[in-house]
C-alpha cells in the first residue's frame, strides 16, 4: 500500500494550481456563472483549449486517440484541481470509457481526440420519464431500415443536451427480449434533424448558485426524438448489447473528482469559515457541540477522499471493480447530505441566505447547497440503487 | 497512491487467515471466557514460531524488523477470528521497549516476547478514563536505587496472564517543560501488587491494579525521567491503530456471517437476503467496515513511513468505534432472535467489538483531539492534507 502521490504526481498538481491562478478570472468565471452550465462562452472554451494543449485531458487514454497512456490517477489529480474552482475536466462522463472499450476503431479515432479538445460534448441519454431507477425499462425507441436507423422517443434529465454535441443514446431495439437485452447505445450528433430539446429548470434556477456549489445545473432538458434517421455506423458495441456497454462506462463515471470534491468541499469550507469568523463575539469554532460534530463530518469525509483512491487504484491495476464504485457512491453524496444540514444548524438563519442576499455568507453557498447536496445522491444511480448494486454485485444477494 | 495491499502484504494476510482458520475456531474464544489466563499458550506459541510476535522488532532481537502495516494485518486477522490472545498487549510495549528502551532493556525482554517466552501489558489509565496526562496520579518517587510506585491502574488487559507491565507513573507535576510522566517497566509478581479483575462484556482480562510501595528498580525506567508521556503517547496511537485494525477484521467476519445467513434463512417464502430492507442493511455494513479498513491503513501506512500519525489514528479511531459497533449490531437485527442465543456463535464478536470500541480512547476522545488539529491552529485546512496533531 501507499498512501502518497508519487513527487512527479506533487508537481503536476502544482502545476494545475498555477495555471488555475493564472487564468481564472474574475471575467471568466462570471461568464461561467452567467451561462448558468458549466463551460461555453468565449472565454471558457479558450480556457478549455489551453487545459487540452496542456495535455490535462484523457491522460489515462490510449497515445493513439489524443491520450498519453498515463495514471487514472493523474488525471484524477488535474480533475480534483478544477473542480475545486467548479469546472469538470478530463472525465468526459461515461461515453469515453465506453467508447474505449467498445467503439470501433474509426469511432474512438473520432470521438477520444474531440473530447480532448473540446469540440466534442456529450449529452447522456439514458434517463427517461418512466425509466430512472428502472433505466432498463426505458422506451425509446431504434428501429433498423436498412444502413439506417429510425429513433422516436423521449429522454429527460438530459443536462448537456443544449450545449453538447452528440448524445450518449441507450434506446430499445428489441423490445421482445428481456429488457437488459434488448437495449443498444448510439452515439447521435444533437443537429441530426428530429431531435428538439426543450429547457427544464431547476430549483437551482435563480438567484444563480455559486460556480462548484452542488451537483445539479439551473438547467436540465428534455429531449425529444421524432424519426431521427441515422447511419447504422453511430452504433457503439454490438446490436442488443447496449445496457452492458453502458453499465460499465457508468461504473467508471461514479468514480471521480467531481463528485468527490463536491461532497467533502463544504466540510473546509466551514471548518475554513468558523476559524476565520464570528457572530458579533460567538466563536463557533470554540462551542463543543459544534467541535465534535465538525470532526466527525472531517472523518467521514476522509472515507469519501479514501473511496475515491480505492476506485482510481482499482483502476491503476486494470482490474474491474464489482461494488467499489457505488460503495463510493452511497458514501459521498449522503455524507454530503450530512454536512450540508449540519451547517445549516451551525450557522442557524445565516444558511439559509442565497447568492446575492445581504448578509450572505460566502456568496450563499451553504444555502444554495441545501437545494443541490441531496441532487448527487439521486443522479447517475441513486443511493438506494448503489445499496442493490453493492448487495447485489458485491456481496452476492439474491434479486427479489 | 495505491490504497489495495501488495502481493506481498496480501500473502501475509492470506497465510495468517489461514492459519487461524485453522487453529482457532470460536469454540476456543467462547472456552477462554471461562479460563483462568484466558489464553491457550500453545496457540500463543505457534503464534511466536510463526513470527507474530516479533514481527515488527528488530533483527538482533529474533524479530522480523516489518513495518506497523504488518503488524496490523496480522491483527485484523486475529480480529476476525477473535483469537483469545494476549497480543495486542504484548507487541504494543515491546514496540516501545525497541524504540526507547536501553540495550540491557531490550535485550532481557524482546527475544523473550519474540519466542512467546513473555507476555506484555500496559498500565496507563485511572479512575477518569480519559487519556490524558493529567490524568495520572500513580505516584513514582526515588529512593536510592529504586523508585517507589503507589496508585492505582484500571482497565489493565490481561493482567492475570502478564509478566511485565509497562506503567506511566508521576514522578513529577506538570511544568512549562514536561508532563511529569515517566514509564516504568514492573514485574506483576512484584511485591506490593495487587489485583482485581473486571468483568468485561467481552469477557476477556481485564484488572484494576493495585500498587501499593510497589519497589522498582531505576533501571527499569523507559526513556528519560518525566518525559514519558510523549513516549506513551506514540504508543497508544500504535495501539490505537492495531486495535482499530483488530476491530474492522472481527466486524467484517461478523457482517459476513449475516450476509450468509440472510442468504439462507427462508421467511415469506423466499431467503431474507431477496429483500431490499435487507440488502440496505448488508450494503451499509460492507460501506461502513470499508470505510474503517481504509482509515486504519492509512494511519498504520503513516506510522510505517515516520509520518504525524495522530489525527490518522484517531479519524481511523472515532470512526471504528461508531461503524463497526453499528455494523455488528445490524447484523444481530438480521439474525433476529437467533443471534441472541448463547449457543449461537455470533455473541462472541458483538460483545467483543463493542467492548473494543470503549478502549484506548472514546469516539469523543477522538473527534476531540481532531476538533483541537482542525480548529485551534492558524492556517486554512485542506481535504487531502495531513494535519498535526495538537496534544
Amino acid at each position: 500500500m501507499d498512501f502518497a502521490y508519487t513527487p512527479k504526481q506533487e508537481s503536476l498538481r502544482e502545476e494545475v494550481r498555477q495555471f488555475i491562478a493564472d487564468n481564472i478570472t474574475p471575467e471568466m468565471r462570471e461568464e461561467m456563472e452567467e451561462s448558468g452550465i458549466r463551460r461555453r462562452g468565449p472565454q471558457v472554451d479558450a480556457l478549455y483549449k489551453k487545459i487540452s494543449e496542456n495535455g490535462w485531458i484523457g491522460i489515462s487514454w490510449p497515445e493513439e486517440y489524443g491520450g498519453q497512456d498515463g495514471s487514472r490517477i493523474d488525471q484524477y489529480i488535474v480533475e480534483e484541481e478544477f473542480a475545486r474552482i467548479g469546472i469538470t475536466v478530463g472525465g468526459a462522463g461515461s461515453g469515453a470509457p465506453a467508447i474505449l472499450a467498445a467503439g470501433t476503431e474509426e469511432q474512438k479515432k473520432y470521438f477520444l481526440p474531440g473530447l480532448i479538445n473540446g469540440e466534442i460534448i456529450f449529452a447522456l441519454g439514458f434517463t427517461e420519464p418512466q425509466a430512472g431507477a428502472d433505466l432498463a425499462g426505458l422506451q425509446c425507441r431504434a428501429v433498423r431500415d436498412g444502413d439506417e436507423w429510425v429513433i422516436n422517443g423521449q429522454k429527460m434529465y438530459t443536462t448537456a443536451a443544449h450545449y453538447g454535441t452528440h448524445i450518449y443514446l441507450m434506446a430499445r431495439t428489441d423490445p421482445d427480449a428481456p429488457k437488459h437485452r434488448g437495449i443498444t447505445i448510439f452515439l447521435v450528433p444533437m443537429e441530426t434533424e428530429g431531435i428538439t430539446v426543450r429547457p427544464l429548470w431547476t430549483i437551482q434556477n435563480e438567484p444563480t448558485a455559486p460556480l462548484g456549489t452542488t451537483y445539479g445545473d439551473r438547467r436540465t432538458n428534455e429531449v425529444f426524438f421524432e424519426n431521427v434517421r441515422i447511419p447504422a455506423s453511430y452504433m457503439l458495441g454490438e446490436e442488443n448489447m447496449g445496457w452492458y456497454v453502458g453499465a460499465m462506462g457508468l461504473n467508471l463515471d461514479r468514480v471521480g473528482a467531481s463528485r468527490y470534491l463536491l461532497s467533502v468541499k463544504r466540510d473546509e469550507d466551514i471548518v475554513n469559515w468558523v476559524k476565520e469568523n464570528d457572530l458579533d463575539g460567538y466563536s463557533i469554532s470554540e462551542d463543543p457541540a459544534v467541535r465534535d460534530r465538525l470532526a466527525e463530518l472531517w472523518i467521514e469525509a476522509q472515507v469519501c477522499r479514501l473511496m475515491t483512491m480505492r476506485s482510481m487504484s482499482l483502476v491503476e491495476h486494470g482490474g474491474s471493480f464489482t461494488y467499489e464504485g457505488s460503495a463510493e457512491k452511497v458514501w459521498s453524496p449522503e455524507h454530503g447530505v450530512r454536512t450540508t444540514e449540519t451547517i445549516a444548524q451551525i450557522l442557524g438563519p445565516y444558511a439559509q441566505l442565497l447568492n446575492g442576499s445581504e448578509d450572505a455568507i460566502e456568496d450563499g453557498v451553504f444555502a444554495h447547497n441545501l437545494m443541490g447536496a441531496f441532487q448527487s445522491g439521486i443522479n447517475h444511480g441513486s443511493t438506494q440503487v448503489m445499496r442493490d448494486q453493492v448487495a447485489r454485485r458485491g456481496l452476492g444477494m439474491p434479486r427479489g | 497512491m495505491d490504497v489495495i495491499p501488495n502481493e506481498e502484504e496480501q500473502m501475509v494476510k492470506n497465510l495468517a487467515r489461514e492459519f487461524l482458520e485453522a487453529e482457532c475456531p470460536p469454540s476456543l474464544a467462547r472456552n477462554m471466557e471461562k479460563d483462568d489466563l484466558g489464553y491457550p499458550p500453545e496457540l500463543w506459541k505457534k503464534m511466536a514460531d510463526l513470527g507474530w510476535l516479533g514481527m515488527a522488532l528488530p533483527e538482533e532481537y529474533g524479530g522480523q524488523g516489518l513495518s506497523p502495516t504488518y503488524l496490523g494485518l496480522i491483527m485484523e486477522e486475529i480480529g476476525r477470528s477473535i483469537a483469545p490472545v494476549p497480543a495486542l498487549s504484548t507487541v504494543v510495549p515491546a514496540g516501545t521497549i525497541a524504540q526507547h528502551g536501553t540495550e540491557q532493556q531490550r535485550t532481557n525482554t524482546l527475544p523473550k516476547v519474540s519466542q512467546g517466552n513473555l507476555v506484555l501489558t500496559w498500565a496507563i489509565q485511572e479512575a477518569d478514563p480519559r487519556l490524558l496526562p493529567e490524568n495520572i496520579h500513580l505516584a513514582a518517587t526515588s529512593e536510592s536505587d529504586n523508585y517507589i510506585l503507589t496508585g492505582t491502574k484500571m482497565f489493565v488487559d490481561n493482567f492475570v496472564c502478564a509478566d511485565q507491565v509497562l506503567v506511566a507513573a508521576r514522578t513529577a507535576p506538570e511544568s512549562d517543560l514536561n508532563k511529569g510522566i515517566s514509564l516504568f517497566l514492573v514485574d506483576t509478581n512484584s511485591a506490593g501488587i495487587s489485583s482485581t479483575s473486571l468483568t468485561t462484556l467481552a469477557k476477556d482480562k481485564q484488572s484494576k491494579v493495585y500498587f501499593d510501595q510497589v519497589q522498582v528498580p531505576a533501571i527499569n525506567l523507559i526513556g528519560d525521567l518525566n518525559q514519558g508521556w510523549e513516549i506513551a503517547r506514540e504508543m497508544l496511537d500504535l495501539a490505537t491503530a492495531l486495535i482499530c485494525a483488530q476491530m474492522v477484521g472481527a466486524t467484517r467476519k461478523d457482517a459476513e456471517m449475516a450476509i450468509e445467513y440472510a442468504k439462507n434463512r427462508v421467511a415469506f417464502g423466499r431467503p431474507i437476503g431477496s429483500f431490499q430492507s435487507i440488502q440496505h442493511l448488508c450494503a451499509d455494513m460492507i460501506v461502513w467496515v470499508d470505510g474503517g479498513q481504509l482509515l486504519t491503513y492509512e494511519a498504520l501506512w503513516r506510522m510505517d513511513q515516520s509520518l504525524p500519525a495522530s489525527i490518522e489514528v484517531s479519524q481511523a479511531k472515532a470512526f471504528c468505534n461508531d461503524k463497526c459497533v453499528a455494523t455488528c449490531r445490524t447484523s444481530q437485527t438480521i439474525h433476529g432472535g437467533m443471534g441472541f442465543m448463547m449457543e449461537f456463535d455470533l455473541h462472541l464478536w458483538y460483545r467483543r467489538v463493542t467492548a473494543w470500541s470503549m478502549r484506548l480512547g472514546t469516539s469523543f476522545e477522538h473527534r476531540s483531539r481532531i476538533a483541537r488539529g482542525l480548529l485551534d491552529q492558524p492556517g486554512r485546512v485542506r481535504l487531502g492534507v495531513s494535519i498535526p496533531a495538537l496534544q
